[in-house]
């Protein structure tokens, strides 16, 4: 294994936002930022949709859900860190109880309901005014832990994403490797195999939901705090196709390759509207229609294939 | 009011029909979504648009020219899908499940993109065919031109029916939706099939962008997004893949929204709200659509 | 102060930076740009290109009048009405030394986050378009760090309605009303406060409705208020164009003539609603913010050179809010020169005369131009005719 390349990898994500805030290029900071979340719901759905094969189209609900638990919690006086650890411990029970009612469904028919589930939150987020003000969002208080590092609050959060996404790497790594990684491919191979061969198909199915919910959720939360502003605008369709093309073009069940993904995605947008000029800027979505067609004629199988999927792709 | 809300539901539902109709075609053969679907639609509407402003005169504003527009929005959404297929679609038949529709949400932003830039973000009138007044039954005010629209949906459902059921080619589909890999050692020609298949589903989604157009008077770039997962949605709860599904599931939809917005107090901002629950419930009774035969394989 | 010193210790290297850049362009005339941060694309896309529009008018017209030493340029971003890229967008311009001045965003979800960011900058920020009182509100919180640095051209929603309440009510006489908004701040805020002072007045809400924006069919929802046993006299409706002109043709295919009268604000008194309605919007009422254009006689100039500039059908709802944040910035960039302190201190100074009327800021950066009249559709000549 080449072990040092992580690591680096890493070191950099910690250090650059220091390199550049202050400088002409500080909103790399936010662009960071913003591409860590990505990476984050892209590791997130890429436990159900990536190992277990549970292909879902309202992702971003549970990316609400954390955001709007977050605020909520804040507002109510609960400390951030407090905040955060509820607004994951909902989504993650949110996630796992969508997973109870829908496991029996399989396929497209999941992807209908998940995105039934999705616009349902999002429009209950934007009608439910008593709780979430509605269209008009909710503002949070600022939470700056890291203030003694900078006073950029786009370098505090970078860094902040950037420990999430290492972590959630890690949790990544370590499972795809271990027995509930094993279970879970097995399950996506073929379930009524993997049920007669004594696996627990639905605990492990459970898992799988409950772990991306919790991701989710992290990510919503720090979204939240970061912006100190939610609103349903935010959380609309889209978003749940972007993560899961993240998914699909970066390589289903490959860790490194979800990153990629979510590098490339979320940041391509981002690159696009800084450097095209004025008379090109309206031609930006074409222009990333156009690499997102491209890409996946080229490479279907994902930018960085599973070990695991590439070989069974190749026999 | 009861008569009026039916004819509503009515008109609702066979639009989501035969966009629905599109969505299962192509599911049946290739077992892809065509995410692109909602852009077909819209370039169907668009090119009965542009036809309606290159020959106005030649046209007239009567039924016939109503007609003619519906053919130039089925001939070009037919053709702009089996282009599709051909440039984003073919090259992945083998690739992962997951890869053509990838492919598919990359064409769908260049189409959307590029009618943007073409014709700016803006509302235009699209033409509605005249002497189309309301007309008064059973105390309703019912309009003439929802009538029209929906006889010209109910015709095309026909005219599929008896395509599929009766034509060699329709034939040739049905074994294709069948075992792809069977057809074609029985010697039909499987690429062809495929694009006729793309071609029939396009041209019964521009049908419907057309009608919608008609229907509401205006069009604008992104207005296949809306119709477009809602009709994915009807295909869904029908049962993906099968044709008749698709048309039940379609005005079952129309129904469904109109009862919302209709007699729901406060209903009408949770009227997709309660489309999408009462699709979990029933999907959850029936976890393959109300006319689905076997559930897809996972991804 | 951490803050300030975190400014200069970073200035330096942004010297580099700059010179780095300079190098490789080589000697070229002074340019002064002032940021666009609108949906370009996207469902509000619309709105956003008209704003862009006309503060590039104003910028070219600038620039023929050699009105300043340097060169000005609008600068434009693209936002796609997603509070999040908005805030991204704050970002870039933000690092971007040579902005001045930021028109936008356009919807206030993008405006609240986005002006925290513009504050820490410091960069000016007039939104053409947002009416979320919160969105200039939230400057006055203690969290709120660095200066004031957002303001408005817009009235904020309770202006507009409370009028609109007034005139249905004495005017035209009606006591029954049926209220519809889009769930957006904007058509939200126009209802709920519209409720509000029609209820003080005497008058009855009878249903109150929200739509999704990008719905269709409003026919459902249109029967059931037809049918409403309290038998309104009128819809209120707070939304944009696209929606109106639909309610309006729907509502006449169901019957709802004359005297059923149909109100709504600025965001649906647009020629392109006739697009959508056709002749079903003659009568309809809209109020407006200011005078009709058509009546001022700068405003008429602004009219008739955008239109020659752009295109007759070219012209959206919100475009002279844009077009008056871009020359409330000439004026005081004339005063100041171009530099974004300055230029935000004489912001403050506002006192300018223009398409809106006068507007002047208050201490949260509102506008104190608080007139507002009422328009009326004819769709013969797709014009709005204003009324009293």
């Amino acid at each position: 294994m080449k072990r040092a390349w992580p690591w680096a990898a890493l070191l950099l994500a910690l250090a650059f936002p220091f390199f550049v805030q202050g400088t002409s290029f500080a909103y790399l900071a936010r662009v960071g930022g913003i591409v860590g979340l990505f990476m984050l719901l892209g590791l997130g759905l890429n436990f159900t949709l990536g190992c277990v094969g549970l292909f879902d189209l309202g992702y971003i609900a549970f990316y609400a859900i954390g955001a709007y638990a977050a605020a909520i919690a804040q507002r109510a006086g609960a400390s951030a860190p407090a905040a955060i650890v509820l607004a994951v411990a909902a989504a993650a029970a949110a996630r796992a109880l969508l997973g109870v009612t829908i496991l029996r469904l399989r396929g497209d028919y999941l992807a209908v309901v998940t995105m039934g589930f999705g616009e349902i939150t999002r429009l209950s987020l934007n009608n439910l005014d008593a709780w979430t003000n509605g269209p008009k969002g909710l503002q949070l208080p600022p939470w700056r832990p890291l203030a003694f590092l900078s006073a950029d609050p786009n370098v505090q959060y970078d860094l902040l994403i950037a420990a999430a996404v290492a972590l959630a790497c890690l949790v990544s790594r370590r499972l795809e490797d271990s027995r509930v990684g094993r279970a879970w491919v097995a399950i996506r191979e073929d379930e009524t195999a993997a049920c007669l061969s004594g696996i627990p198909v639905r605990r492990y199915e459970l898992l799988a939901f409950a772990l991306s919910g919790a991701f989710a959720g992290l990510a919503g939360a720090l979204f939240a705090l970061w912006e100190q502003f939610v609103t349903p605008e935010s959380f609309v369709f889209w978003e749940s196709v972007l993560v899961v093309a993240i998914v699909v073009l970066g390589g289903m069940g490959s860790t490194a390759g979800v990153l990629l993904g979510a590098a490339v995605l979320s940041g391509v947008p981002l690159v696009l509207q800084a450097t095209l000029s004025p008379e090109w800027i309206n031609d930006r979505y074409l222009f990333f229609g156009l690499i997102l067609v491209l890409v996946v004629l080229f490479r279907p199988q994902g930018l960085l294939p599973s070990a695991r999927r590439e070989a069974e792709l190749s026999s | 009011m009861l008569v009026q809300q039916l004819l509503n539901a009515l008109t609702l539902g066979a639009i989501y029909a035969l966009i629905a109709l599109g969505y299962t075609l192509v599911y049946g053969i290739l077992a892809m979504i065509n995410f692109a679907h909602s852009e077909v639609l819209m370039l169907g509407a668009f090119a009965a648009w542009a036809l309606a402003g290159w020959a106005p005169a030649a046209l007239g504003s009567g039924l016939w020219g109503a007609a003619g527009l519906l053919a130039a929005g089925m001939l070009g959404a037919g053709l702009v899908n089996v282009l599709i297929e051909r440039l984003a679609y073919r090259r992945l038949r083998r690739a992962p499940r997951l890869a053509p529709l990838i492919s598919a949400i990359g064409v769908s932003i260049v189409l959307q993109n590029a009618v943007f830039l073409w014709v700016s973000t803006q509302s235009l009138a699209f033409p509605q065919p005249a002497g189309t007044s309301a007309v008064s039954f059973l105390g309703a005010s019912i309009n003439g031109l929802q009538l029209a629209i929906l006889g010209a949906a109910l015709g095309l459902m026909i005219l599929l029916h008896l395509f599929i059921a009766r034509t060699r080619m329709g034939r040739a589909m049905r074994a294709c939706a069948d075992d792809l890999e069977a057809a074609k050692l029985m010697g039909v020609n499987a690429d062809f099939v495929i694009a006729v298949t793309f071609f029939v589903g396009g041209a019964l989604g521009g049908a419907a962008g057309v009608l919608y157009g008609m229907n509401y008077g205006s069009i604008k770039y992104n207005m296949g997004f809306l119709p477009g997962i809602k009709a994915f949605t009807a295909a869904v709860l029908g049962g993906i893949g099968s044709v008749r599904g698709a048309v039940l599931g379609g005005f079952l939809l129309g129904f469904l929204e109109v009862l919302a917005a209709g007699y729901i107090p406060n209903g009408a901002q949770w009227r997709d709200v309660v489309a999408f629950a009462a699709l979990i419930l029933v999907l959850l009774a029936r976890p393959s659509g109300l006319l689905g035969e076997r559930a897809a394989q996972k991804v | 102060m951490s803050y300030d010193r975190e400014m200069s210790f970073s200035r330096s290297r942004a010297f580099f930076f700059a010179a780095v850049a300079l190098s490789a362009c080589g000697p070229k005339e002074k340019v002064v740009k002032i940021a666009v941060a609108v949906p370009l694309t996207g469902d509000m896309g619309t709105e956003g290109q008209g704003i862009r529009r006309a503060v590039e008018l104003a910028v070219e017209q600038a620039n023929a009048a050699k009105r300043f030493p340097y060169k000005l340029a609008a600068a434009p971003y693209d936002d796609r009405a997603d509070p999040k890229e908005a805030v991204n967008v704050a970002n870039l311009i933000a690092s971007d030394r040579q902005v001045v001045a930021v028109i936008g965003p356009y919807n206030s979800g993008c405006a609240i986050p986005a002006g925290k960011v513009y504050a820490r900058a410091p960069v000016a920020m007039i939104s053409p378009t947002a009416t979320n009182p919160e969105v200039t509100v939230q400057q006055l919180s203690k969290d709120w760090i660095g200066p004031r640095v957002v303001f408005r051209v817009a009235p904020t929603d309770d202006v507009q309605s409370a009028y609109a309440a007034e005139y249905i009510f004495r005017r035209l006489g009606k006591r029954r009303m049926a209220v519809l908004h889009d769930k957006t701040p904007y058509g939200q805020g126009l209802a709920e406060q519209f409720q509000k002072a029609f209820g003080a007045l005497g008058g009855r809400i009878l249903s109150v409705d929200g739509i999704s924006v990008g719905d269709k069919d409003f026919k459902a929802l249109l029967t059931r208020i037809k049918a409403d046993s309290g038998r309104p006299e009128g819809l209120y409706f707070g939304g944009l164009y696209a929606e109106a002109g639909l309610l309006l043709k729907q509502m006449r295919e169901l019957g709802l003539d004359d005297p059923f009268v149909f109100v709504s604000g600025d965001g649906a008194k647009t020629p392109t609603l006739f697009d959508v309605s056709g002749d079903a919007a003659d009568g309809a009422y809209f109020s407006i913010f200011g005078v009709p254009v058509e009546e001022l006689p700068g405003a008429g100039r602004f009219v008739a050179d955008y239109k020659a500039r752009w295109g007759a059908q070219s012209l959206k709802p919100f475009d002279h809010f844009g077009y008056e944040a871009a020359q409330i910035i000439f004026d005081a960039l004339e005063r100041s020169g171009p530099d974004r302190e300055r230029v935000l201190a004489q912001l403050r100074q506002t006192r300018h005369q223009g398409v809106l009327g006068l507007t002047v800021f208050d201490e949260k950066g509102d506008t104190l131009n608080k007139i507002v009249s009422m328009t009326r559709a004819r769709a013969k000549d797709r014009s709005f005719q204003m009324v009293r």
